[in-house]
């Protein structure tokens, strides 16, 4: 528990620097908010007249698509605002710089991984948690189906946690991180809509590589109760899973850094 | 003109310097034509079903020419000009006899060559592994009509991105934001390179045919697909030449405001 409190501080603090840095340009952080904001109106706009105009989307309603796309932007966003720092650590460990978070009393994958939260996508949050709670609440969920919905969502931030720390853990090895990172962002964005309407092999990358549907499908079905709790488990599983070998591929990169430049 | 071909021949090779990063990015676009092709694949699963004006070949055909317009009009290293600029290092442009529009216009060509020859791979690749059905235009007009309005395309991209990428004049961290905002947003969704515009109700189709974007990707399809009268075409080409032309005027005249306040910082 201490060491909880402890981390905590830190990240309040590690984020209240990050955010002060971001404040000090103001006209940039509104183009960028509203940049992200006019991309989700316009895809939200796409959505509705498109299922406008075939009734139907892979036997979905528009109020379950545009769900799915609601969902698949809770758990983009969020993982967004908690990992910006990752998009900023190959600099570190090309220059050496990684060496002074290595001998600092903390762990050195909370700060690469959790170090620099973006303002960005704090400010997004809470107008897409509003829409997420009205788009869903027309779908009239049960209560379990809610907690269903809850707990699979945290398990896609789990799956994107663990997504992360491999590219970090990658970049170490390989000094590359950017593209990797866009590929996994291009990937999440098929998430858009269910994984349903793509074939094989796709939708097995979509299940198994990087498994954007137990991200982003499988949350939205839950509520719209169309998984079964053996399905609830598994994905779970396969949360602590990703995690775990996450973490383990973490431990063998840090044995292969280098230090160069430094 | 020799020095050109030079910067165009450079250039070219440069592309080749970060193989990686080229490649990758190449792998970004065919996963974004993946997303849309499922999409309208899933929509059209029915052979007879005609929705938005199109039907299975033609939307289908609209996605694979997403990928070849996309590499022709929107592939560009202009991108580079706002970090040069904010940087100080358009002096040594200044100070050597070539021009600066004409510098990164070729290098731009050089951009599109290479990637509209991947495309062309990565089209037939595709093609293979999701044997859609193709709408082969075959009236020599619309080709030559699809020809001048990617020509146009290319004009109203590149003036389009070089001004935004003025900024740093005055804002010396400003352009990215606003790149974003019109290159990456408004591009993505407004010129038609996600969906065809035709979705849209007619009020908002018609609002967005007075702004640029449309001219870059959607107008140019439709002119293939054979989706427009003549007199349609002639008006949307009438549109993109005054967007082209004013883009350019306004690029000069920034240009030239620039200038004025440009104080070769970071040199």
């Amino acid at each position: 528990m201490k060491r909880a409190i402890y981390y905590l501080k830190i990240w309040f603090l590690m984020n209240k620097n990050a955010f002060q840095t971001v404040l000090t340009h103001k006209l940039i952080l509104f183009m960028f908010t509203f940049s992200k904001l006019l991309r989700f109106g316009f895809f939200l706009a796409f959505l509705f007249f498109l299922v406008k105009g075939t009734q139907t989307l892979a036997g979905y309603s528009s109020q379950q698509a545009i769900f799915f796309f609601m969902t698949f932007n809770v758990v983009d966003v969020v993982s967004q605002f908690l990992f910006r720092e990752v998009y900023r650590f190959r600099p570190q460990i090309v220059s050496g710089e990684f060496d002074l978070v290595l001998v600092k009393p903390m762990s050195a994958l909370f700060r690469a991984l959790l170090g620099g939260a973006d303002v960005v996508d704090l400010v997004t949050i809470p107008p897409l948690l509003v829409a997420v709670y009205l788009v869903g609440s027309y779908l009239n969920p049960t209560t379990p189906q809610i907690i269903f919905y809850m707990a699979l969502i945290l398990n896609g931030l789990i799956v994107a946690a663990a997504f992360h720390i491999a590219v970090i853990s990658l970049a170490i090895i390989t000094l590359e991180i950017d593209h990797t990172m866009m590929i996994y962002r291009d990937l999440m964005n098929l998430g858009r809509f269910p994984v349903d309407i793509y074939k094989q092999p796709l939708q097995g990358i979509l299940t198994y590589l990087v498994p954007v549907g137990i991200m982003v499908t499988l949350p939205a079905k839950a509520l719209m109760g169309l998984v079964s709790p053996q399905g609830v488990l598994i994905s779970f599983a396969l949360g602590a899973v990703a995690l775990v070998m996450s973490l383990r591929f973490w431990k063998f990169a840090l044995t292969k850094y280098t230090s160069a430049s430094s | 003109m020799r020095k050109y071909l030079s910067v165009f021949r450079i250039s070219f090779a440069q592309e080749f310097a970060y193989k990686i990063n080229f490649i990758l990015w190449r792998v970004r676009n065919v996963l974004q034509i993946f997303l849309v092709f499922y999409l309208w694949d899933t929509v059209f699963q029915d052979p007879e079903r005609v929705v938005f004006g199109y039907d299975r070949a033609k939307i289908l055909t609209y996605v694979f020419a997403i990928l070849v317009v996309k590499a022709l009009v929107l592939s560009a290293r202009a991108v580079d000009v706002p970090g040069e600029i904010s940087r100080g290092e358009v002096s040594n442009y200044l100070l050597k006899p070539i021009g600066y529009f004409k510098y990164w216009l070729t290098r731009d060509l050089s951009s599109k060559a290479l990637n509209l020859s991947f495309a062309v791979f990565e089209f037939l690749l595709l093609y293979i592994l999701l044997r859609p059905p193709i709408f082969v235009q075959t009236n020599p007009i619309l080709i030559v009509a699809f020809i001048i309005s990617i020509l146009l395309a290319l004009l109203i991209f590149f003036t389009l991105l070089f001004t935004t990428g003025l900024v740093p004049f005055w804002v010396p961290e400003g352009a990215w934001g606003l790149q974003f905002m019109v290159i990456f947003v408004a591009t993505e969704f407004l010129a038609g390179g996600l969906f065809p515009l035709d979705i849209l109700p007619e009020s908002i189709q018609r609002v967005l045919f007075y702004t640029p974007f449309p001219y870059l990707i959607f107008f140019p399809i439709q002119v293939y697909l054979g989706k427009l009268s003549s007199p349609e075409i002639l008006r949307g080409m009438v549109v993109a030449l005054f967007w082209a032309t004013f883009l350019y005027l306004l690029m000069r005249n920034l240009w030239q405001r620039g200038l004025r306040v440009y104080q070769s910082q970071g040199r």
